[in-house]
């Protein structure tokens, strides 16, 4: 067992960077789609700032469809697409594109939560000063609700990590896809708990930080 | 100042209008406060929204120095607003910032310049009394202290009219009074106009110049405080002014009004103070006698409110009667009366 561990110690490593790797990257892109859709989602709803009816319909339909769709069969379904994105549709490139399909839709939501938790009150007082939708958006909207955001996307994140270790499917690397084709494949038991360890670490600390990072945001 | 010319604000919804404001007409001058008092869902909030267009008017016109609000476009608009301070009953401060931001917060929306927004807010803050608090977030602070800083924020722009929707009702009546005392510096200082909606007498008998009354979207009544107070005409007027006059003739009394002479008498200014009604015991040949009856202060005029008995022959009466209209308002306490 000693001996086995040493022997997968670089392997070990060199997953847990994939994963981490493609933890961030999809994060990144995630957040870059999920937050204009989730600020779109609440200025185009009914009262909303920019009330548009067809547009918040289009948006909700589209963000439910991914998000009724389990990772898994996400992950096979779009393959051609990450074909057409990344050039394959195995390796760690290619197995960020499924995650930022799940991850993005989901933030969407969450974030949209989390500016319709702002006092609406406070919105009316922006537009009583003569803010307009843009300020009320940057100024107000995003700075109050930050720290909820926050707290969410450390959620989005987690979930993220427990979506990428399913990537190994496609051969996406990363810890999971170690377990996978080490531990459960071969029956290499200690190689699948370091891996599960490394994850449940890595969970915590994402964790301990979306906390600490969310409680700073309160007070801008 | 500011003009309500026949405006109507009709809400639509699922199974039907509801029309939240009547055919409203108001004129609020400048410098003055102006109060408008109305049960829940009487309409004020509308009302006050309707000033800075936070509501369209279905019809009619609002205006402000003759200006149409109507009229004027979303950016224009935007203009107009930083002209009108607003403040509100849970205060509606940002709970990130701090009070020092909170109260900057206008001036940033306005891109006013650094080294000008210090010294405007600085100055504000001194003059609510809130310069200690400036590092202060709004949840280190009392009620009476956020309504501080939203009176500060809703004069960082040097407004020229203040809007305040129960600015007072979450307040306790301690913090009321001085949140009140305020409001008043602020209109002697400043010479804003305040508009102030509130369901509480007490804040319209305490500060108000005029004040309008206010029922199922309409305006039923509108006078000076004075006015208003020592005549009510409306039921739903004379409610609230009985809400803090306590006018009311004790039971006690009223079932032997028919048999006996009661009047009541209402003092103001010039007669307050006045031996008017020991002088007509004088006069004539009657015996008064008051039952019941309290004076206070409206817009610093005394004003009073006895309900009293005469006792003598029939035509005696009637003639010390007749001789204290010529210097106050008498009527005969009727049981229907009240
Ligand atoms: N945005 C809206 N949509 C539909 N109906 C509304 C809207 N705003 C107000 N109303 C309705 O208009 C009427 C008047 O409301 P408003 O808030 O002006 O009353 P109010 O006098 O301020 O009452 P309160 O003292 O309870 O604040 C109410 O019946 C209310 O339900
Ligand atoms: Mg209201």
């Amino acid at each position: 067992m000693q001996v086995n561990l040493l022997e997968f110690w670089p392997k070990i490593l060199e997953a847990t960077n994939e994963t981490l790797v493609m933890v961030f990257i999809a994060l990144v892109l995630a957040c870059l789609i999920g937050i204009p859709l989730g600020i779109a989602l609440v200025v185009t709803r009914d009262q909303g700032l920019m009330e548009n009816r067809p547009v918040f319909n289009t948006l909700n339909i589209i963000i439910n469809f991914f998000r009724s769709v389990p990772f898994i069969i996400l992950l096979v379904a779009i393959l051609p697409i990450t074909r057409f994105i990344v050039g394959t549709s195995i390796g760690t490139a290619a197995a960020v594109v499924p995650l930022v399909f799940f991850s993005g839709p989901y933030i969407a939501r969450l974030v949209e939560n989390s500016l319709l938790e702002v006092n609406k009150g406070v919105v009316e007082a922006a537009e009583a000063m003569g803010a307009s939708t843009w300020q009320i958006i940057y100024r107000v909207l995003l700075p109050e609700a930050l720290s909820s955001i926050v707290l969410n996307i450390t959620i989005a994140t987690i979930g993220l990590v427990g979506a990428s270790a399913m990537a190994g499917f496609v051969g996406g690397g990363g810890l999971g896809d170690l377990a996978i084709t080490y531990g459960y494949q071969r029956f290499e038991t200690d190689v699948m708990i370091v891996t599960v360890i490394l994850l449940v670490i890595l969970v915590q600390i994402v964790q301990t930080l979306g906390n600490y990072l969310s409680k700073k945001l309160r007070r801008l | 100042m500011i003009r309500f010319d026949q405006v109507t604000k009709t809400f639509e919804h699922e199974g039907g209008k509801l029309t939240a404001v009547d055919q409203v007409n108001l004129e609020i001058k400048k410098g003055e406060i102006f109060g408008v008092i109305g049960f829940s869902g009487a309409g004020k909030s509308t009302l006050i929204r309707l000033v800075n267009q936070l509501e369209r008017p279905t019809s009619g016109r609002v205006l402000i120095n003759d200006q149409d609000l109507s009229a004027l476009s979303t950016r224009e608009l935007r203009g107009i607003r930083r002209n009108i301070g607003m403040i509100f009953q849970h205060f509606n401060l940002l709970e990130t910032k701090t009070v020092y931001h909170n109260v900057a917060f206008p001036l940033l929306l306005a891109g006013t310049p650094k080294n000008e927004v210090k010294e405007k807010v600085e100055e504000i803050l001194d003059f609510v009394g809130l310069k200690d608090r400036a590092k202060h977030y709004p949840d280190q602070l009392s009620g009476g202290q956020k309504q501080r800083v939203g009176i500060a924020r809703a004069l960082a722009t040097s407004p020229s009219i203040l809007l305040c929707d129960e600015a007072t009702s979450a307040l306790d009546p301690e913090t009321t009074k001085s949140i009140l005392k305020l409001l008043r510096k602020v209109r002697d200082e400043y010479n804003i106009t305040i508009l102030m909606i509130t369901h509480e007498m007490n804040v319209i008998k305490k500060i108000c110049d005029r004040v309008a009354v206010m029922e199922d979207g309409s305006v039923i009544e509108q006078d000076t405080i004075f006015n208003l107070f020592s005549n009510p005409q409306h039921p739903t007027t004379q409610k609230f002014v009985q809400s803090v006059m306590n006018d009311e003739i004790p039971a006690s009394i009223l079932s032997e009004v028919e048999s006996r002479h009661i009047y009541r008498v209402t003092f103001n200014e010039g007669t307050a103070g006045k031996p008017i009604l020991s002088s007509v015991a004088k006069k004539f040949d009657v015996d008064v006698n008051v039952l019941y009856g309290q004076i206070t202060e409206l817009q610093h005029i005394p004003f009073g409110n006895l309900v009293v008995e005469f006792q003598g022959n029939q035509e005696e009466i009637l003639k010390a009667v007749n001789d204290i209209q010529q210097a106050v308002r008498i009527q005969e306490v009727k049981v229907d009366a009240s």
